[in-house]
């Protein structure tokens, strides 16, 4: 039996793999150039591969892969039915309301937010009784205020650099977002002589 | 011109698959009879209303339609409430024992953009009237053997009990919205944010080193047994490790308690189990394939309070797994053809009859051009792959064997026997 992970391609995607590696898990064809698709340690139990974030879920959901890691936002913005059995603490930063400093949200006025994320984006704003009008975009989302295409995006913050160069701020703080280790459902139960002991193992790297 | 889509989430079953689903339908069935239940059906369309006070199923999930008197109706969107409400009209002694069995399609609208299958096609029992160990034991027991029935052999069941937690928190005077936050992440083992949840609400340390133990309490059942009396705060939860233990009990002198785990972490948000509930997985096959419990306070709502335990099982997905597996039962009753010029007939319909009498198929064409065009697009339809032809002209009969005719005295009357 071989446990499979899905990755999240990108940053947390190396921090994922140092992780492993970290675990005594040796990858010998790995590289981040590499492009194969899929890679399988030496002692052939575990193997991993990469995938855009939001269908890292959809992966592990199916059962296409027993493990998954990925960041809270995707979990949020596409729920899917799996135990999200561990905060790694790693790609850690802030899912925020931004928008211009000196034009803070009017409440009770419709409003009109550009974001990546509108089931968070959405779901965050009814809770406060506000109406909005939601504009999904694809990236490059700080653009839509600075163009009038929104009042305010809703977007996930890490150093706030790219925020401050186009004069943009933080006006509300939605919740924190860091990278999750999700499970199968059913590997959890049908392979739990495996897995237990690599979630032990990522718990202690903690 | 018509055009040839089909609607996302609906699928035609090909004829094969229907074979061989008819074949597993059959021999279940025949299991459940052999265990005193009784098939039943209940219609298609039920109210809305039925439906609209029950929170196990969205509304948003179901599919609505008005009638010529402006009622709205609803597809069939659970085999278990039209079951419990027909035990209930048909029953009115509470104290009576009644077990049903079922095959059904159910119907859910789900929103999500993926190809979700909208049609479920489920098999199942509804026991009514027994709230013993025993009758939670036996209907685990059908489920397991309503898998291994047909070869699969990595079966799990999953077993818990809703009670366990809900005792817990009954004492703990937790908001409504404190209780659905901390049961979703029970559900989810989401240990790292329970933590964080527990860390603004006032509860004693003690309380939380509990509520943080209970989505570890899943796998070997005589760990989380001991796990669980540990766990214990108050007499009812004393009470469902009894239960459970019970029912492992009798799972072990069924000899099939290795096909079962424990897990503590389901609750009755969305469903409405009121003691054990348990999932039937296959590995390698991602989802759970059966769901089951105990739901005592159902039958209760048609004015007949009665205890009642059951499950279902996804038939389509399990034959999705046998497919992959090579499990199916195949379809390997003899297919024959004979074709037949005009003046030959009676003779033709004879042979026809024989091959019937002998349990075989047998289909009977008029030659209309030539004998090898007639092979020819016959060979090349799937649905006669295995088809053995036969031709017969001027009172002879002849077989086809790799595009020659071979006389025959008279057919193979060798007794096919089903």
């Amino acid at each position: 039996m071989i446990i499979r992970f899905a990755l999240a391609k990108g940053r947390v995607a190396k921090k994922a793999i140092e992780l492993l590696v970290a675990l005594g898990y040796i990858f010998e064809d790995y590289s981040e150039k590499s492009r194969k698709l899929i890679f399988t340690d030496t002692t052939g139990t575990v193997e991993f591969f990469l995938v855009k974030s939001p269908d890292v879920p959809i992966y592990v959901e199916k059962g296409a892969a027993d493990i998954g890691i990925v960041g809270k936002d995707v979990l949020m913005e596409h729920p899917a039915q799996v135990y999200e059995m561990l905060n790694l603490n790693i790609g850690r930063c802030k899912m925020c309301v931004a928008g211009f400093k000196d034009r803070p949200i009017l409440y009770g006025k419709k409003l009109v937010v550009g974001t990546k994320y509108p089931v968070i984006a959405k779901e965050y704003f009814h809770t406060k009784g506000q109406s909005v009008d939601i504009i999904k975009l694809n990236g490059s989302v700080e653009l839509a205020p600075l163009i009038g295409l929104s009042d305010c995006i809703v977007d996930i913050v890490e150093s706030g650099n790219t925020l401050k160069e186009n004069g943009l701020n933080v006006l509300e703080e939605i919740c924190d977002i860091s990278s999750r280790l999700i499970v199968n459902q059913v590997s959890l139960k049908t392979k739990h002589e495996l897995i237990d002991p690599i979630i032990k193992e990522f718990k202690t790297q903690l | 011109m018509l055009f040839n889509y089909t609607i996302d989430g609906f699928e035609n079953i090909q004829h094969q698959d229907y074979f061989s689903l008819q074949k597993i339908i059959n021999k279940l069935m025949s299991l459940y009879r052999s265990y005193g239940y009784h098939q039943i059906s209940t219609p298609t369309f039920e109210t809305y209303d039925l439906y609209v006070h029950e929170d196990s199923i969205p509304s948003d999930d179901l599919f609505k339609l008005v009638n010529h008197q402006g009622k709205v109706l609803v597809l069939k969107p659970d085999a278990t409430l039209p079951i419990t409400r027909m035990a209930a009209m048909n029953h009115p002694n509470s104290d009576e024992i009644i077990k049903y069995s079922y095959q059904t399609n159910i119907y859910r609208n789900f929103s999500s953009p993926e190809m979700v299958k909208k049609e479920i096609t489920q098999i199942g029992i509804e026991y009514f009237g027994n709230n013993s160990p025993e009758c939670d034991g036996e209907v685990i027991a059908l489920a397991i053997l309503s898998l291994l029935e047909y070869g699969i052999k990595d079966v799990h069941i999953d077993l818990g009990h809703v009670g366990f937690i809900n005792y817990l928190f009954d004492e703990l005077a937790l908001s409504p919205k404190a209780k659905e936050t901390l049961f979703r992440y029970i559900e989810n083992k989401n240990i790292g944010d329970i933590a964080a949840y527990l860390d603004q609400l006032k509860l004693s340390t003690d309380k939380k080193e509990i509520i943080l133990k209970l989505p570890t309490l899943y796998g070997k059942p005589k760990t989380v047994l001991k796990d669980m009396k540990e766990l214990c705060i108050n007499e009812k939860m004393e009470w469902v490790v009894e239960q459970i233990s019970e029912i492992y009990h009798h799972l072990e002198v069924m000899e099939l308690s290795k096909y079962v785990i424990f897990d503590l972490g389901f609750t009755n948000q969305m469903n409405y189990y009121t003691d054990i509930n348990f999932k039937g997985y296959i590995s390698n096959c991602g989802e759970p394939v059966i769901s089951g419990g105990r739901y005592n306070n159902l039958s209760e709502k048609f004015g007949i309070p009665r205890p009642a335990c059951g499950f279902a099982i996804d038939l389509l997905k399990v034959i999705d797994y046998m497919e992959q597996e090579n499990l199916l039962p195949q379809d390997d009753q003899s297919r024959n053809v004979i074709f037949y010029n005009c003046t030959d007939k009676a003779a033709a319909y004879q042979v026809a009859e024989k091959f019937r009498a002998n349990g075989s198929i047998a289909e009977v064409f008029l030659i209309k051009g030539t004998w090898e065009d007639h092979v020819h697009s016959l060979r090349k339809n799937q649905l006669y792959k295995n088809a053995k032809l036969y031709l017969l002209s001027e009172g002879n009969l002849y077989t086809e064997n790799n595009n020659q005719l071979l006389p025959l005295d008279s057919v193979d009357t060798e007794s096919e026997v089903q």
